[in-house]
């Protein structure tokens, strides 16, 4: 008796419940799937065939000449962006860091004439001014003023969503999830770069060694 | 009565406060229950639980009540057993008993029927209490506890704001749709429970439900990234465990710029034509299958103009090249033989727009200073192979 009275008001509450928590749990699906797929993903052989073939490809692109840029450290630096760059495209998209990875290069490219404009302009008021301590004590107060204001866990909060790209100013437990996404994507990449390393390292080391038997000849 | 008191304290100088503090509510929850309670109590009492199991053994009022200690005494023992749940299993029983009590003397003062509705809403906490103990499972516990915890919460809120009447007739209505509710959690406990409850001392507004919530995915991330970061099982502080990620990161990210290094030390050595020529063979076979032909095309000559200028950029080193050529082919085409899949990939397509761009740029600069690019252009690729060989060794 006392269900069927209350049965009404239960049920239009769990529908709008239900609803609302259908569209939670699509939302949490989603981050879940990401989550638990991630790093099985990125833990897979094929990953990083994939990963290390269109390495290889890159590679070739990049200019390793060492006349017009300078020495052997910006070589590596190319190199390590290309390896980056490889990384994001391999993820597809699907992360937020690879997304960031894959657009920080056109921006770049876009800015950097903007931000040589800056830099000149900073030395020129610099030099007007004679002030270059000024600027950099400013920012070392408001820094450590900021540091001592946050609490320990909300530094390290900090610190982590600057390692991780593309998530500067994100809330933290994107963060978190996109730093489970990142270390399984950097650890499947250290493992093909190194294979990589290694193999070209063998087959040049065998090579050399063929052509200075065969060179005399 | 006295025996069942006195087993009571035994076991509440063995628990915590929790239960102590609980147990002495007990006493004088039960004592005053037992004044008023008739044997008829029980069995109207489980008239409401229609959800419920009814206990078989709640037949008399005394032995109701022995039996509802000793219930409870089970649930003290099994809280050792199950870590998560113990200060709210224990919490929602001593709320309980606040609640009863407070209940029990508001009852007495009011008339019969609040007596019994008071009786009835014992039994329902007794009987939910009991089927807690019997689930032992963490989920439905915490879910159940929650719910007695918001129960009680609405019910005590609902005795502190109007008359006793008004109060226990709310409560009779609030019970029975616990119970609907109960019915529900326990019917859908596996379906992902994202509607949080209030727990024992912690505010019901929706701040505080919404911090909840967001500190439990945090929580759940964090289980996630310790199954990742090696060495974090052992350190159980976020702040810690934040640190051995910040770490590992950092690890990581030195290594992939130690390797980078490495490669590109590496790289001016290799001549990379064999590469180029089993992408070649390659993309001849797949040409039918790409759509953006001509794109693949205007991609395909870089390949060549770039090899070609790295050869001439370093042309010390390519004189050594030409035997690696056959070893280079052995040893890099059976590992990496699938170079395909990128020409297939479509992001790779993208990226090859982004980076050829300047790439062709240099390309031809180059070529068109030292006047070369027209014949490159016109050969096909056996020839260009052959060229590349002729001018290594130039």
């Amino acid at each position: 008796m006392m269900s069927s009275l209350l049965s009404p008001n239960p049920a239009v509450n769990s529908d709008r419940s239900s609803t609302r928590r259908k569209k939670k749990k699509k939302i949490q699906n989603q981050a879940e799937n990401l989550e638990n797929n991630s790093a099985i993903q990125w833990k897979s052989d094929a990953q990083q065939q994939i990963y290390s073939s269109k390495l290889l490809y890159a590679l070739q692109q990049v200019r390793l000449s060492s006349g017009s840029s300078g020495a052997q450290a910006s070589a590596s630096k190319r190199v390590r962006d290309a390896a980056y760059r490889v990384l994001a495209a391999t993820a597809k998209g699907r992360s937020r860091w690879s997304r960031a990875i894959l657009t920080n290069r056109l921006k770049l490219k876009f800015m950097k004439k903007n931000n040589i404009a800056k830099r000149q302009r900073n030395v020129m008021t610099v030099i007007a001014t004679g002030n270059s301590r000024v600027q950099k004590k400013a920012k070392v107060n408001v820094l450590r003023l900021k540091s001592k204001c946050l609490p320990a866990f909300q530094r390290k909060a900090r610190v982590l969503s600057r390692l991780v790209p593309g998530c500067r100013k994100q809330p933290l437990p994107v963060v978190l999830e996109e730093a489970t996404d990142y270390i399984a994507a950097l650890e499947m990449q250290v493992r093909a770069m190194s294979a990589l390393a290694e193999l070209l390292s063998v087959s040049a080391s065998s090579s050399n060694g063929s052509a200075m038997d065969i060179s005399p000849s | 009565m006295n025996s069942g008191l006195l087993e009571m304290l035994h076991y509440s100088q063995n628990n915590e406060m929790g239960i102590t503090y609980f147990n002495e509510n007990e006493q004088f929850g039960l004592g005053g229950a037992f004044m008023a309670l008739n044997s008829d109590q029980g069995p109207s009492g489980l008239l409401l639980n229609g959800a419920m199991k009814p206990e078989p053994c709640l037949e008399n009022g005394w032995s109701d009540d022995f039996r509802r200690i000793l219930s409870y005494e089970n649930v003290s023992s099994t809280i050792p057993r199950t870590l998560s749940c113990p200060p709210d299993v224990e919490a929602p029983m001593a709320e309980a008993v606040v609640g009863k009590g407070k209940e029990v003397v508001s009852s007495f003062s009011s008339s019969a029927t609040g007596r019994e509705s008071s009786k009835k809403r014992k039994a329902d906490k007794t009987q939910h209490l009991k089927v807690v103990a019997e689930e032992k499972t963490e989920e439905k516990k915490m879910k159940v506890c929650e719910e007695e915890e918001s129960k009680i919460t609405e019910q005590n809120s609902n005795t502190k704001s109007t008359t006793t009447t008004a109060t226990n007739s709310k409560n009779t209505k609030g019970g029975s749709a616990n119970t609907k509710e109960n019915s529900k959690v326990s019917e859908a406990p596996k379906a992902d429970y994202i509607h949080v409850r209030a727990r024992r001392g912690q505010a019901t507004d929706s701040h505080s439900l919404a911090e909840r919530v967001r500190r439990e995915k945090i929580s759940e991330r964090m289980k996630f990234l310790q199954d990742l970061v090696p060495g974090c099982n052992k350190i159980t502080g976020k702040a810690g465990m934040l640190d051995e990620i910040i770490n590992y990161v950092q690890s990581l990210q030195r290594q992939v710029e130690f390797l980078s290094m490495k490669l590109a030390a590496i790289n001016p050595r290799l001549d990379f034509d064999d590469d180029n020529y089993l992408v070649k063979e390659d993309f001849l076979a797949c040409t039918s299958n790409i759509p953006p032909a001509p794109s693949e095309m205007v991609n395909h000559t870089h390949l060549q103009f770039n090899t070609l200028v790295q050869g001439v950029q370093g042309s010390s080193l390519n004189m050594v090249e030409n035997p690696m050529e056959g070893m280079l082919r052995r040893t890099i085409s059976a590992p990496i033989s699938i170079p395909h899949t990128f020409l297939d990939s479509s992001n790779l397509n993208q990226i090859q727009h982004l980076t050829w761009e300047d790439e062709l740029q240099n390309i031809y600069s180059t070529e068109y200073q030292q006047g070369r690019s027209t014949s490159f252009i016109s050969q096909p690729f056996s020839g260009l192979f052959e060229a590349n060989q002729v001018k290594m060794e130039m």
